[in-house]
């Protein structure tokens, strides 16, 4: 059990457009794993199916073929209730925007996974407030999104995103919206989580700065996994230099 | 180019415009019911008892346009809410504000007319359905009402187009003020809660207080005359709003509080309604101030039909009485249910009717005998048999009597014992007293009844009534069962426009809601718990008005005590319970409606 892969893609494909529609494939066979710990990065340009794949992971749409195990399940086939227990379980989110109800201050809408999964109360409050004292962010709980600051926000989503402990963490292009010193401060908690908590992230960008806080980068390109880097132990920026040495070759 | 975009947006919006398209054709069509009634001048003459409800209308179409306005309002601010950020990226393209403008208008005004247009077809379907259902089950013709009235078709055309113009006006106006990138951003505009606990406590207080001082003006309408009814209009509309505004802040924290709360969307659902109540105190006091006008009209409208069934009880001991009945006669009495004939032959002599009083120390005759109830106003009604020597020194005032001897009305009847009765030699004949239990179960063959002995002996007709309960019935019915119907149709048509509007508002916050829902979905919640707690803050925003409506008409039936022998309330549970299945087929369209727009599609 302990080598078994946490995400595991094999020849995933994804054509859009119903019988009657332009079909267009978006993922044309896709394999790849994620170790236990990883914190992978899939990078590549607008449009090349960054979305789509995660998409697929988070199961938020189904694949036209092909199999995602993550945690040895096989989401693919996963129905009603059970992608919705699914995705409380075992996976948290940030997205790019969107990521926050405005009609619950920052305490609640961390506490909101737990709560599906029907956690008692004291057991809900001692987990968010652990969880916010780790992502510093205690003096923020009180307030309501809109009170919030674009990287306070992520702050907030990243800590509803593992305060449940799930398996695995996906962020699409959660840096998009912050300005840079937001976006590091977010790479940095990510980092963090990634390494004290111990909590496999999966990270979607198109921006060399971003991946280069992953350990493993994938690269993406119409459709298929073209290449993939390894950090093996450089700096951050020493490997900010290969990933945009890669992109030079790759996206030639 | 704009244009092109425009209706593209259609397209891909269908739902949402069917949604603003049904609520808006709802709207006309409901004022179309109400102004074909309202402004058919020759109807509202013609029913002399209307003429005193004349007021009522002015009042009630009043009301209504208010409403409409509010209406229209909502169902603009759901069209803008849908279309601003479009409006927003087209002027961030580089269209002027000036060309986005005029489209808007275009837009809003298109909406209204298709709209208006539907909903005038619909309303002369639903006036023509409506009316046909109350005028059979309250057996009454009302004349020159026609379900299509040109001068209503009028009044609505031009009342929407006024609306939809201040609507477009207002639009601009909306358009013209918000910076670009607001339009853009319009989703994340939530107001925060400001929520003062003692002040609170106190604006609740106060409510409580108005409405009491309301309740009190009604019910001591005897001692404040007409006064009391602004009085309780301030202080009902203040104190409901009060009330609303502070209890349910109050009860929503403390629930908050609660381990309830944490439990599942519980929480979720509880915020929903607490940013939901704020920005709905003032939709959800006029609808509960709407729905208490609503139930009161159907409530006061039924109950002049238990007033009918009483009042013609108090003018006889028997239904109808029949001189000599025909063979075509007899065949029609023997087809009435539950029903007792007693018959007593006479004889006319000149102006004089005689009878065999044998007879009636057979089959006693019955009269009515009224009771007070201590308090005063109360009347019971009695039927009791009397004896002969009674019934000569009372005769010349009992009228139901005295016109039996069918054309000939006779203060002085004659009593003789069976062989003095059969020596007279003069024209003979016979009445039979026919009494059924239910005139609504019998009323056809009553009618056909009434309608042959009215033709055969005609001077009953110049006294305008004959004898008997039912031609009382009839006539008391002629009367009040206008003043039914108009209950029953501004009940209704206020109910719907009401829950119409509730309705609405809801709808026209689905925007927001979709990307909210949209976003519970993809942290793992499970569909049945979105559809519970939809159901729930949906719920809660109905029943809200609904009971305050209920406690309302409670009261505000103090009004009409003495009119309704000092028991307004009895049989209140009808209306009320038609009430509350309308309103609840209400809630369920909202609901599924509401599910249908912010629901992500099934997987
Ligand atoms: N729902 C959809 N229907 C049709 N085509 C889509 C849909 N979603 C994405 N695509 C197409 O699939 C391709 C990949 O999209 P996406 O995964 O969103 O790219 P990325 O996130 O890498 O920018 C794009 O060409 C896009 O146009
Ligand atoms: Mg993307």
């Amino acid at each position: 059990m302990i080598n078994q892969p946490i995400v595991s893609v094999s020849g995933l494909r994804k054509t859009y457009g119903g019988k009657n529609e332009k079909q267009y494939e978006a993922l044309k066979g896709i394999d790849f794993n994620v170790e236990q710990g990883e914190f992978v990065g899939i990078m590549g340009a607008s449009g090349s199916g960054k979305t789509t794949l995660l998409n697929m992971l988070a199961t938020l749409d189904q694949p036209t073929s092909g199999k995602v195990m993550i945690n040895s399940q096989d989401v693919t086939t996963l129905k009603g209730d059970k992608i919705a227990d699914f995705r409380a379980n075992e996976i948290g989110f940030i997205f790019q925007d969107f990521n926050l109800l405005e009609t619950l201050t920052a305490e609640e809408n961390i506490a909101l996974p737990l709560s599906l999964q029907g956690v008692k109360k004291s057991a809900i409050n001692q987990a968010v407030t652990a969880v916010a004292e780790t992502l510093s962010i205690q003096d923020l709980l009180k307030k309501y999104p809109t009170e919030l600051s674009g990287g306070q926000k992520q702050r907030v989503a990243a800590a509803r995103g593992i305060v449940h402990k799930p398996a695995l963490l996906l962020g699409d292009e959660p840096t998009g919206a912050l300005d840079s010193n937001s976006a590091r401060e977010l790479l940095e908690l990510l980092t963090d989580i990634n390494q004290k908590q111990n909590v496999s992230v999966l990270l979607v960008t198109h921006d060399p700065f971003s991946a280069s806080f992953c350990n493993r980068i994938l690269f993406i390109k119409d459709g298929v996994i073209g290449q993939e880097i390894r950090r093996n132990g450089v700096s951050r920026t020493e490997f900010y230099q290969d990933i945009l040495e890669k992109l030079g070759t790759f996206e030639q | 180019m704009l244009s092109r975009l425009a209706l593209s947006n259609i397209k891909n919006r269908l739902r949402d415009y069917i949604v603003l398209l049904t609520g808006l054709v709802m709207s006309s069509a409901i004022f179309y019911m109400f102004a074909n009634l309202a402004t058919n001048e020759s109807f509202i003459k013609s029913n002399t008892t209307f003429r005193f409800a004349v007021p009522v209308f002015y009042f009630g179409e009043v009301l209504l346009v208010i409403i409409t306005l509010v209406y229209v309002m909502y169902a603009n601010s759901f069209l803008l809410n849908m279309r601003l950020h479009d409006y927003g990226l087209f002027m961030m393209l580089g269209a002027k504000k000036r060309r986005v403008g005029t489209l808007m208008v275009f837009e809003t005004l298109v909406v209204g007319a298709i709209a208006t247009a539907i909903g005038l077809l619909l309303g002369i379907g639903l006036t023509g359905g409506l009316s046909k259902l109350l005028f059979s089950h309250l057996g009454i013709a009302l004349h020159h009402f026609n379900p299509f009235y040109f001068k209503a078709v009028l009044t609505t055309i031009v009342l929407y187009l006024v609306l939809f113009i201040i609507a477009a006006i207002f639009n601009l106006q909306s358009l013209i003020r918000t910076p670009v990138l607001k339009l853009l951003k319009q989703n994340d505009t939530v107001n925060k809660i400001k929520a003062h606990g003692i002040g609170l406590y106190f604006a609740g207080i106060f409510g409580v207080i108005l409405i009491g001082i309301g309740y009190y003006a009604l019910a001591q309408i005897a001692t404040f005359q007409l006064t009391s009814i602004p009085i309780a209009l301030v202080t009902i509309v203040l104190g409901s709003y009060l009330i609303f505004h502070s209890s349910m802040i109050l009860i929503i924290e403390r629930l908050k509080k609660s381990n309830w709360a944490r439990r599942k969307l519980n929480n979720f659902t509880l915020s929903q309604i607490m940013f939901r109540v704020q920005d709905y105190t003032k939709i959800l006091t006029i609808t509960s101030l709407l729905f208490a006008l609503a139930l009161g009209a159907i409530t006061v409208g039924s109950a002049f039909n238990r007033q009918i069934d009483s009042l013609a009880k108090s003018n006889s001991s028997y239904t109808i009485a029949i001189n000599n009945p025909t063979a075509k006669e007899q065949g029609l009495i023997e087809q009435l249910s539950d029903r007792t004939v007693v018959k007593y032959d006479q004889k006319f002599s000149g102006n004089h009717v005689i009878y065999n009083e044998d007879q009636f120390a057979q089959h006693p005759y019955k009269i009515v005998e009224t009771t007070q109830s201590k308090s005063g106003t109360m009347n019971t009604y009695k039927n009791v048999p009397v004896s002969v020597s009674k019934l000569k020194k009372e005769v010349s005032s009992q009228f139901d009597f005295v016109s039996l001897g069918g054309s000939v009305l006779d203060t002085a009847p004659k009593f003789y014992a069976t062989n003095d009765f059969n020596k007279i030699n003069a024209k003979k004949g016979s009445v039979s007293l026919i009494t059924v239990k239910s005139i609504a179960e019998n009323r056809t063959v009553l009618e056909k009844l009434n309608h042959l002995q009215l033709k055969a002996y005609p001077t009953m007709d110049e006294t305008g009534i004959g004898a008997g309960t039912f031609p009382a019935f009839l006539m008391i019915s002629g009367i009040y069962g206008g003043l039914e119907f108009i209950g029953y149709f501004l009940g209704i048509a206020f109910l719907a426009m009401l829950a119409s509007c509730l309705m609405f508002k809801i709808l026209s916050g689905t925007q927001q809601d979709r990307i909210r829902y949209n976003l519970l979905t993809k942290v793992g919640t499970r569909r049945s718990l979105l559809n519970q707690s939809i159901n729930r803050e949906i719920f809660v925003l109905f029943a809200l008005p609904g009971i305050l409506g209920i406690i309302d008409v409670l009261f505000g039936l103090q009004m009409f005590k003495s009119f309704f022998n000092n028991n307004p309330y009895q049989n209140i549970q009808y209306p009320i319970i038609i009430f509350v299945v309308l309103y609840l087929l209400y809630y369920f369209l909202t609901t599924w409606l509401y599910k249908l727009i912010v629901l992500p599609k099934k997987k």
